[in-house]
């Protein structure tokens, strides 16, 4: 079946728009990868957690989801700083795989505790006030997403500005680059960890809120964009934002393009087949010290 | 060894029980034999179902449609678990993934092998016919299959135990450590890893009959994400490495989860999931050996009355 | 590494290991001696020639209390407890076994043949039940068939896919329509409707959650749709976890179809409704199969506006107008404060059933009632029809006879449409003051 142009095009636009917003899920993960080496294998399960919370609070407030990042961005934040200083911490100087396994703990407790408090029947919020169709001839676009996708990369690009024109993404960066060095030239390293993960949480916040305009909440969607975002950090490396935003937009669309040309059944698998395949070419040296 | 034989003898041959026993002799397998890549080698690998399952349904679906019987199934399963093995390995090693990267691979390959069966086979969920007899390995009650996996167990245990005390298993271990020094010290880090990975699938592959029989039924679930990192949970609480360790871990979180499921019932859904969760953050935060610094001092005394000295 | 001590443990740990293994095969074969000389492990109700005095008949029940089924095996347990308050103190129990009453047990499935298996092992060997009902999921229930054959204890299956009255089992169970019932059932409501408001269907989609459940009655809608001329023109499967359903509305809007036949899980269903309101797209009827989605009290909450005039396929008619419906229904209300949907209905009719099947067990062989070849025979015996029995009063079709593999020869459907935000039958009738809405507006 030939697939019309239409349909093409209406596929590819929406594949951009949800790459913005898996842009902002990735960046939170690159930042901590990048600045602390620590590989969240929970970061995912932190943007199941914000959709639930997103879905409480919109519906008690009866509001839009996306106003509720207002609250849900500052308490992960917090959360972001507590899970460090109590998890996080106490393990930086342990072997990979032990952090890694923790971080899986703490995956498994969150998806757990949403099972058992929310059981699992997927939630959605009940307004959103974007949740319609705006028909432009040839495609239709959906206005929540295009607003997501909006905000999104703005986020980005001010999280890009913080990086490069900023005295604090100065440290940040130089922590990133040789912490050591920057210890020595005075930067408390540890308060720059503690700020990259709160930041880094605090964004899958701001995903939450976003995603549930049009999306639902489920204890078990934390694994799917947890594999996602990690796909696109493997596609873009951990460089610079352009990276993120270009292979974000490109999975985006790979998936997109699956579900609406293939079937939906495939394209769940075909992100983590260029995963694996991208792993494989990339050359090592971009991964640092694994 | 006779204790876990006489067993069905101890519960009046209760059906329960025997079942709950072979259910826990095959989760210990199978952490045993994920011991070996994520102990020993010291690498993240979160794709034992996917192992599991392709050599179980390969085995299964040659019973099925071939009547070809499960004992050279089995040998078959865990030979096709080898060669993805390697094909999945020898690239990954190749071109130096480790760590998150290579734990990512395995979780990817798994949900990719899921996806693949539904395309390939449409979504089957297929019921084993009861083909009774040991040419099919299948009975009406439990003890059968359960000495046999009992037979596995020691096998895999003892698997174990060789490699740990060889050149092999050395090697690994140094790996684990330290890759980049064992490199240069002349270790040919590739190919062991490899080694290990490729025996652990196959002991994967092989065991994957057994499995899908206990359930009496398979489908495209059977490859699954979530299990395979439960696999892993146990491994890391049991402490890398440990033989005994990740023996009992396997056991009690077996029992654990089946005695919750028993007495709470649907009250708190996932609750035993979540104490795993929190027992493998203690675990890593507190006491990354995990259950094996108690359980290897209870071995070694055991093995002091037994052997009179203490043997290494 | 000492080459003298090196060697001795190489000694000794093969010692150890070939005395093990000894031992384990003279363990082996001993109990293989053993086994083979006694008698057979299962125990049968012994026969006597006076009338046992039963004072009570146990049940069991099965069904999936963790994990992503619990909202349906909660409600299935729920319908079952009430069901034995009912059968206990308005019906007086068993009266052909001298007023025995019913004992129910519960077990909860888990979420893997595993857990059913032990589930199902545990229950026998805890309590030995007379009968058992469950599992709801299809290889849930195969575990527990298995074991349930096994030691020949009857099994009333509440799940609905074909296979499981397929596999030469002797003492399964089932009255609620299978799942291809389902997918045929969806097909003739929108054919008929069709007819009677003069609607021409020429575009035709099928689209379904890739469980083996939802292949087996979307395979049921579409042979349906083709034995009565129509063919579906795409099929569009999706995993049931599916978060974002864009693409697909995009290939619907491509499309363009008169007509959607939808098998959704649940959660599906409500993100699918709604991406179709949003997306504007004008599709004349979307038919339900299967029993999942759409049509409950909980879809239409989360859905809202989405789902209205939607159908959706039931196993069991919620507001089918016989005496004795009402009146569980009204109890059920009253007792858990919701309307029974799916998964209780179907433990309603079934449940009643073995009551029913009791009472002839008890007056075909009095002196052995509860023997399971008797309760075999005695359940496939009954004729129901509403003026002879209370479960036939529950069927959505009012009649009951099972074939000698266990399935009810009558099983049917109602369909349910979301009116007004409430759900009504308008299938096979409608309810009072209900018309259909076809299509939609």
């Amino acid at each position: 079946m030939l697939p019309s142009l239409n349909l093409l095009l209406q596929s590819i636009l929406d594949g951009i728009f949800l790459g913005f917003l898996y842009s902002i899920m990735a960046l939170g993960l690159s930042l901590v990868f990048g600045v602390m080496g620590i590989i969240n294998f929970a970061h995912g399960d932190f943007i199941m957690l914000g959709s639930y919370l997103v879905w409480i609070l919109a519906n008690s407030l009866r509001s839009d989801p996306s106003l509720m990042s207002v609250i849900t961005v500052p308490l992960f934040f917090v959360i972001g700083a507590a899970i460090y200083t109590i998890i996080i911490r106490p393990v930086l100087g342990k072997e990979p795989l032990i952090q890694i396994a923790v971080t899986v703990g703490v995956g498994y407790v969150l998806q757990n505790l949403a099972l058992m408090t929310f059981r699992a029947e997927p939630r959605a919020v009940q307004i959103s006030y974007l949740n319609f169709y705006v028909d432009l001839g040839l495609v239709s676009v959906h206005a929540a997403k295009l607003v997501s996708a909006f905000l999104s990369f703005l986020i980005v690009l001010g999280v890009h500005y913080l990086l490069t024109k900023t005295w604090v993404g100065l440290a940040i960066r130089a922590t990133a680059y040789d912490r050591e060095v920057a210890s020595l030239m005075g930067i408390n390293v540890g308060k720059i960890f503690l700020l990259v993960f709160g930041l880094g949480i605090a964004l899958t916040g701001l995903a939450a809120s976003l995603w549930m305009t049009f999306g639902q909440a489920d204890p078990y969607i934390g694994s799917s964009f947890g594999l996602l975002t990690w796909v696109i950090i493997a596609l873009g490396g951990l460089g610079g934002v352009s990276g993120l935003l270009a292979s974000s937009i490109i999975v985006g669309i790979i998936q997109s393009l699956t579900m609406t040309l293939v079937s939906p059944t495939v394209s769940l698998a075909i992100p983590y087949v260029v995963f694996i395949v991208v792993l494989w070419f990339r050359p090592q040296g971009l991964f640092g010290k694994g | 060894m006779v204790a876990g034989a006489s067993i069905p003898f101890l519960v009046g041959f209760n059906q329960y029980y025997i079942l709950l026993a072979l259910q826990s002799v095959i989760v210990a397998s199978i952490a045993l034999a994920w011991n070996i890549i994520g102990g020993y080698a010291g690498q993240l690998d979160l794709a034992s179902f996917a192992y599991i399952g392709l050599g179980g349904i390969l085995a299964t679906m040659l019973m099925m449609e071939y009547n070809i019987t499960p004992w050279a199934g089995m040998f078959l399963g865990a030979g096709i678990s080898a060669a993805l093995a390697f094909v999945i390995g020898y690239p990954l090693f190749r071109f130096g993934i480790r760590g998150v990267w290579y734990a990512l691979s395995t979780a990817a390959l798994v949900v990719i092998l899921h996806e693949v069966s539904i395309m390939v086979l449409g979504p089957f969920d297929y019921y084993i016919p009861l083909l009774e007899g040991w040419y099919y390995l299948r009975f009406r009650t439990w003890e059968n299959l359960y000495y046999f996996s009992l037979i596995v167990l020691a096998f895999v245990i003892s698997l174990n135990l060789y490699i740990s005390r060889s050149k092999v298993g050395y090697y690994l271990k140094a790996i684990r450590e330290d890759e980049v020094a064992a490199e240069a010290v002349g270790i040919d880090i590739r190919k062991y890893k490899l080694l290990a990975l490729m025996t652990y699938a196959s002991i994967l592959g092989f065991v994957g009959y057994i499995y899908i029989v206990s359930q009496r039924t398979f489908s495209y679930n059977t490859f699954s994400g979530p299990q395979s990192v439960y696999i892993a949970i146990i491994g890391i609480v049991g402490g890398l490495g440990s033989v005994s360790g990740v023996f009992t871990a396997a056991i009690i979180l077996k029992i654990v989860e089946e005695y919750l499921r028993g007495y709470l019932g649907g009250a708190l859904p996932g609750l035993h999931l979540l104490l795993f969760g929190v027992l493998l953050i203690t675990v890593g935060i507190l006491r990354p050996e995990g259950l094996s610094s108690l359980t290897d001092t209870l071995v070694k005394k055991v093995k002091t009355r037994i052997w009179g000295g203490v043997r290494e | 590494m000492m080459s003298k001590r090196s060697l001795k443990k190489a000694i000794s740990k093969t010692m150890s290991l070939v005395i093990g293994l000894i031992i384990v095969i003279a363990v082996v074969a001993g109990v293989l001696i053993y086994l083979t000389s006694q008698p057979p492990l299962t125990t049968t109700t012994p026969t006597t020639t006076t009338k046992p005095t039963i004072e009570k008949v146990k049940i069991g029940i099965i069904e999936p209390l963790t994990g992503r089924y619990a909202v349906f095996g909660q409600e299935a347990v729920d319908a079952a407890r009430l069901l034995v308050d009912i059968i206990n103190n308005e019906l007086g129990g068993v009266s052909s076994l001298g007023g025995a009453k019913l004992e129910l047990y519960v077990e909860d499935a888990g979420t893997s043949p595993d857990s059913a298996a032990l589930a199902a092992e545990r229950l026998i060997s805890n309590y030995r039940p007379h009968v058992i009902l469950g599992a709801y999921i299809s290889r849930l229930t195969a575990a527990v068939a298995e074991v349930t054959e096994r030691e020949k204890i009857p099994l009333v299956m509440d799940a609905l896919v074909d296979w499981l009255t397929e596999k030469g089992w002797n003492y399964v169970f089932r009255l609620a329509p299978r799942a291809s019932t389902h997918g045929k059932a969806a097909v003739d409501f929108v054919l008929e409707m069709a007819k009677k408001t003069n609607m021409t269907i020429r575009t035709v989609v099928v689209l379904h959650e890739d469980s083996i459940f939802g292949t087996t009655v979307a395979n049921g809608v579409r042979s349906q749709l083709i034995a009565k001329g129509v063919i579906p023109n795409e099929t569009i499967t999706y995993a049931y976890t599916i978060t974002d359903f864009g693409p697909i509305i995009s290939k619907i809007r491509d499309l363009n179809p008169d007509v959607i036949f939808s098998v959704p899980y649940f959660s599906d269903g409500i993100l699918f409704a709604k991406a179709l309101q949003a997306s504007g797209i004008k599709v004349k009827f979307i038919a339900g199969a299967g029993g999942c989605g759409y049509t409950d009290p909980d879809s239409i909450r989360e859905a809202g506006e989405a789902v209205e005039y939607f159908t959706n396929t039931y196993s069991y008619n919620p507001a089918r107008q016989t005496e004795w419906n009402k009146r569980i229904v009204q109890a059920f209300q009253q007792k858990y404060g919701k309307l029974p949907t799916e998964a209780a209905g179907i433990i309603f009719y079934s449940l009643m059933f073995v009551y029913e099947g009791l009472e002839k067990a008890g007056q075909m062989f009095p002196e052995d009632p509860l023997n399971p070849d008797n309760l075999r025979a005695a359940f496939l015996s009954l004729d129901l029809n509403d003026s002879n029995s209370i479960a036939a009063q529950l069927y959505p079709t009012g009649r009951v006879k099972l074939a000698s593999n266990g399935e009810n020869l009558h099983g049917g459907t109602a369909i349910l449409q979301v009116i007004g935000g409430q759900p009504k039958v308008v299938w096979p009738e409608a309810e009072e003051g209900v018309t259909p809405v076809f299509p939609r507006p």
